[in-house]
């Protein structure tokens, strides 16, 4: 077998071959992805990446929502949701919607920002490699899907209860879930790996 | 598709070694030695000799954990929502039954889905999986996986809970007229989430396939 490849969740044996684009080659035993041909991944990956960056710079900046009651007003960026729980007495919780809100979601596309300029660049692989490792690793703790889905369950909860404004940051962060959403389904996986190691990859 | 080769084999079977961070294959040693220390040559991440090690062991703890913990999560309040300083504490339940109430069944239905269903379907499907494992069971071991693979995808989910309960005592804080309240409960609930994805990603998922290969070679023989 030339090239060989295992599947990564069952680790059955196939020969590596190059897919044309959009074509996906999946485990016959366990039915997982092995890998899918992408042109221009690098490329396209680059210009989300980028565009994440920036959108998620921006729902930073500005206040998400806006609550008024009676004259008064308490607005809320996307740090103050994140440290809510600090103020109830659960510093934990905090320390974890901080990170899975914050710190990962930025880790992660700055360091995937690294990795692909490593590779539009030719650049020495070492760093990005350990990167493209702690991406992998703080992916599933990376949540700001799931808080957009926490941001629509607290609109509809409110809109009975009081007057409640959509902030700027609203609306670009909506922008990043699509953003990071077409990242994950441009990026592969497989397709990186090899890259990085100066391998024949689509 | 891609075309497995005249006769498909295992990593196991080839005497392989599979880095489990970037898949790259590489030969053991020709002499074993239990001090030395294995690096994939392609992202340098340790490779393990023994297949599986005690991921079997660390799963069931934190998925007995997560199972305790589980109780105090649902049976505690998880907000408080005080208006005119009049106090209503409310559970994970009691936030979907109100949702129901006020008529907003698709949002109730999302909720119920996350918060309730999600955290139950992981923990009887790592139970499952952890008890075909210790069985060799070569039954179904393809939608088992598939189990796995949804498990493992879905478990982040539950946190949405934990993240409302973040926005509206962010949010709704009027002094004396209006204000919400985290509760102990959504700190149980939090660990649970944790505590479940930390299980279903110890689980090595290729001691499915090594039961199902290891009974398949017994019945052979």
């Amino acid at each position: 077998m030339r090239d060989p490849i295992a599947c990564l969740e069952c680790g059955q044996l196939y020969g590596y071959r190059t897919l044309s684009a959009g074509e996906t080659a999946t485990c016959v035993r366990c039915g997982a992805v092995l890998y899918q041909g992408r042109r221009g991944m690098v490329e396209r990956a680059l210009a989300l990446t980028a565009t994440g960056l920036l959108l998620f710079g921006l729902t930073n900046a500005f206040p998400m929502l806006a609550l008024r009651a009676q004259g008064s007003a308490v607005e809320m960026r996307l740090f103050d949701a994140s440290i809510a729980f600090w103020r109830e007495g659960f510093p934990a919780v905090a320390v974890l919607l901080f990170l899975s809100t914050i710190a990962f979601p930025l880790l992660e596309l700055a360091a995937l920002l690294v990795v692909l300029l490593t590779l539009r660049l030719d650049l020495p692989r070492s760093g990005a490699i350990v990167l493209y490792r702690v991406l992998r690793e703080i992916r599933p703790w990376s949540m700001l899907e799931v808080f957009m889905l926490g941001v629509l369950v607290s609109v509809v909860k409110l809109g009975d209860l009081a007057t409640l404004s959509l902030g700027v940051a609203f609306w670009t962060f909506c922008a990043l879930i699509v953003t990071l959403t077409a990242i994950r389904a441009v990026l592969d996986p497989l397709t990186i790996w090899r890259r990085l190691g100066r391998e024949p990859a689509t | 598709m891609i075309p497995a080769g005249a006769h498909p084999v295992t990593v196991h079977q080839a005497g392989l070694l599979q880095c489990r961070v970037c898949g790259r294959l590489t030969r053991p040693p020709a002499a074993y030695d239990p001090g030395l220390k294995l690096r994939c040559p392609r992202c340098s991440a340790a490779i393990r000799l023994q297949q599986g090690g005690n991921s079997i062991q660390i799963t069931w703890a934190l998925l007995v954990a997560s199972a305790i913990l589980y109780i105090p999560a649902n049976l505690m309040p998880v907000m408080s929502v005080y208006m005119l300083g009049k106090g209503e504490p409310s559970t994970i339940i009691g936030g979907v039954v109100h949702l129901l109430k006020g008529g907003q069944w698709p949002l109730a239905l999302i909720v119920f889905v996350a918060s309730i269903v999600v955290p139950l379907l992981k923990l009887f499907a790592l139970t499952l999986i952890l008890v075909t494992i210790h069985r060799r069971s070569m039954w179904r071991t393809r939608e088992r996986a598939l189990l796995y693979r949804v498990t493992e995808l879905v478990g982040r989910w539950s946190m949405v809970d934990v993240f409302v309960i973040a926005i509206l005592s962010g949010l709704v804080r009027f002094g004396g007229m209006a204000r919400i309240e985290a509760n102990i409960g959504a700190f149980f609930f939090a660990v649970v989430v944790v505590l479940t994805m930390l299980s279903a990603r110890t689980l090595d998922e290729h001691l499915l396939w090594e039961a199902h290969e290891a009974r398949a070679e017994e019945e052979e023989a």
